[in-house]
């Protein structure tokens, strides 16, 4: 399918990664995200998103990513880990507490 | 340590209501998010890539024990169960929900803290040496200065809205520097004169970021009472003729470099001849009210201990022994030691801590050190008043929590800025390159035997983790959407300051941890000695021995960097 763009932000509240859905309304789900075929109309859903959805999504914009059939990939390191989350454990693994290891 | 007065407590709370109506406004879309975003950053509230990240303010990096169960408890219930410790004494949430954030400041302003002063174009948290009242070189303790400037400082009309943000750090040790002092824009070192009275050495526009500066002496000696009105004709000098046009160019380092520090002087002098007036002058009076705050606590009168020290580092339990020799400092009272808690664990973020740790934290201050904690800048934790015959059970204790380790100012002892795996502003990430560090050389004979060495890693030009000043730097970069990094060598922050160089062109991501066991097997050879540390080692033999380890003796030509 070659490489598409998609429109992606953060929820306001919540301060969520929030992804464009190709009915428009959003997603904190990567694999949800409408894919466009033009940049420049993808930028315009973007601007348009900013003056009129402000009260939900905080800085939308758009980024390009490579669609392979049912796989969709970021071309950007960047949005790959914004759209999978960091890469390295969230907190301390507390089950360990009491029997921590000495040295 | 100070205790809030009724107008501090107004301050705090005022500032905490103020910005519940202002978040209020934001989600019911009464203003923008460009018209919020200044607002959120006067309260520490940033958008990093997954979330908002909320920093709060850690004066100096002292905390008391209330303070940490309060920074648990938040952690726990508006949080992922844990916090970041920060390299600059700070502490981050990187989950907070925007609509949670009012009750959080109502939270921390309860137990007297806040967010204020940790993000914008202001004087940011002043830092200080993480040992400050108890190090035995220490002539006089930073800590009441710190107050005062903070105090200054806050809110402070003239300087809310300076060029770019504005950095202080206090030493009171100035023959051993724990506080990257020439890399502030403002480092203060307290210093004797001839008649020995004490006074500070000014130093201005030092820094890192994407143009490193070691300060420059702007007054060898500033007596104490004018410590205020000097700092302000700094600020103002600053203000009137720092950049605004470019922010990469607007700290006061690019000012200072391109006036020259003689001009500058100048200018600073001029102007602080024209407005000190005697309100800015600080009153004997007024350095001891706030001095009071940080008056030693009730020691007990032990015999030195300094015999039970050895003891320890060289008895059987080697665990221990190793804590003792790396995690344990001397203390100026008898028969008490300060102590590094290590949040350097394999498999874990440098610097992260639970909510359950957080609280146990709480609990040993309590027990062992007049409930008392010190966020270090290097991302660790100091008990700074433990009897020496308690270290034992301290360390049992804290093996417990997973916080036992013995690495600190080892290779492990990583400086680790979040990177992209949060950061807005991050090309590269910079926590996996720590655990594969921290799980790779996790050896303490083999930490040991290298000795006393520095790994810093910042994810972007901005410095966040200080890879300017590290023995070993790197830097992430971004090449066409891809990480690479980017190995430097003879970088250090304290009294023999350096930045580091460049070693060679920049590493993909699965090279660069085997670069740096290059360097460091290449230093266990060329070293004259095992006395001769790396960073010693690095400025007797030059960079050729490294390069050729690391890039073969092809790559030494044309490996000058990117």
């Amino acid at each position: 399918m070659g490489n598409h763009w998609i429109v992606t932000g953060n929820f306001t509240e919540s301060g969520a990664v929030a992804w464009r859905r190709a009915d428009g309304t959003w997603s904190q789900r990567f694999v949800e995200s409408g894919l466009l075929p033009d940049e420049q109309a993808a930028k315009r859903i973007a601007d348009t998103a900013n003056a009129t959805e402000q009260r939900e999504i905080s800085d939308p914009y758009v980024i390009e990513v490579r669609a392979d059939g049912s796989t969709l990939d970021p071309l950007s390191a960047r949005e790959r880990i914004r759209a999978n989350g960091p890469t390295i454990p969230m907190r301390r693994p507390d089950s360990g507490l009491g029997r921590g290891k000495r040295g | 340590m100070y205790q809030y007065d009724d107008f501090d407590r107004r301050m705090i709370t005022d500032r905490a209501r103020q910005f519940r109506g202002q978040v209020e406004r934001r989600l019911s879309g009464e203003i923008t998010e460009d018209e919020f975003k200044h607002l959120r950053l006067k309260n520490g509230l940033y958008k990093q890539l997954h979330a908002y990240m909320m920093r709060v303010a850690v004066p100096y990096g002292l905390l008391s024990s209330t303070q940490v169960r309060k920074l648990a408890h938040i952690a726990r219930v508006y949080d992922k169960g844990y916090a970041h410790l920060t390299t600059r004494q700070n502490v981050q949430y990187n989950w907070p929900r925007l609509v949670d954030v009012p009750n959080i400041l109502d939270e921390l302003a309860s137990v007297e803290m806040h967010a204020v002063q940790t993000s914008g174009n202001c004087v940011r948290n002043i830092s200080s040496d993480h040992f400050a009242g108890v190090a035995v070189d220490e002539i006089e303790d930073p800590r009441p200065y710190c107050e005062i400037l903070r105090q200054w400082s806050t809110f402070h009309p003239e300087f809310s809205n300076l060029p770019r943000k504005f950095k202080i750090a206090v030493t009171g040790t100035p023959g051993d520097d724990r506080t990257a002092v020439r890399f502030h824009d403002i480092g203060l070192r307290i210093v004797a004169n001839a008649q020995g009275e004490h006074g500070f050495e000014v130093i201005v526009g030092g820094g890192m970021g994407r143009t490193p500066v070691i300060g420059s002496v702007v007054r060898p000696f500033l007596p104490k009472r004018h410590l205020l009105s000097y700092c302000e004709s700094i600020l103002r000098v600053y203000n009137l003729y720092g950049r605004r046009d470019n922010k990469h160019k607007a700290r006061i380092k690019i000012l200072l470099v391109s006036l020259g520090v003689d001009e500058f002087r100048r200018r600073v002098e001029e102007d602080w001849e024209a407005t000190r007036t005697p309100e800015l002058e600080l009153p004997d009076a007024e350095i001891a009210r706030v001095s009071a705050f940080f008056a030693p606590p009730p020691y007990e009168k032990l015999p030195t201990s300094s015999d039970r020290l050895t003891a320890l580092a060289l008895g059987r339990d080697r665990e221990l022994g190793n804590w003792v020799k790396n995690n344990v400092v001397r203390h100026k009272v008898p028969g008490y030691s300060a102590v590094v808690v290590s949040v350097k664990v394999p498999g874990i973020p440098p610097g992260d801590v639970s909510d359950t740790q957080l609280d146990a934290i709480a609990d040993l201050a309590d027990k062992y050190s007049f409930g008392h904690v010190c966020v270090t800048h290097t991302q660790n934790l100091v008990l700074a008043d433990v009897k020496t015959s308690d270290l034992p059970q301290l360390h049992a204790d804290l093996v417990a929590l997973d916080l036992g380790k013995s690495n600190i100012g080892k290779l492990t002892d990583v400086i680790t800025c979040p990177g992209l795996d949060y950061c807005d502003l991050a090309n590269a990430r910079s926590i996996p390159l720590s655990l594969e560090i921290a799980e790779r050389f996790d050896r303490i004979d083999y930490l040991n035997d290298l000795g006393e060495v520095s790994i810093k890693i910042s994810g972007c030009i901005n410095a966040c983790g200080h890879h300017h000043v590290g023995n070993i730097g790197i830097l992430g970069i971004d090449k066409r959407g891809e990480e690479f990094y980017q190995l430097m060598l003879g970088g250090s922050p304290g009294n023999d300051a350096s930045i580091g160089k460049i070693l060679g062109a920049a590493l993909p991501q699965n090279e660069i941890v085997d670069a740096v066991e290059k360097v460091l097997d290449r230093y266990l050879v060329v070293r004259e000695s095992p006395e001769e540390k790396f960073l010693e080692t690095v400025r007797r033999v030059g960079f050729e021995p490294f390069k050729q380890a690391v890039y073969g003796a092809a790559g030494t030509a044309d490996a000058g960097g990117e």
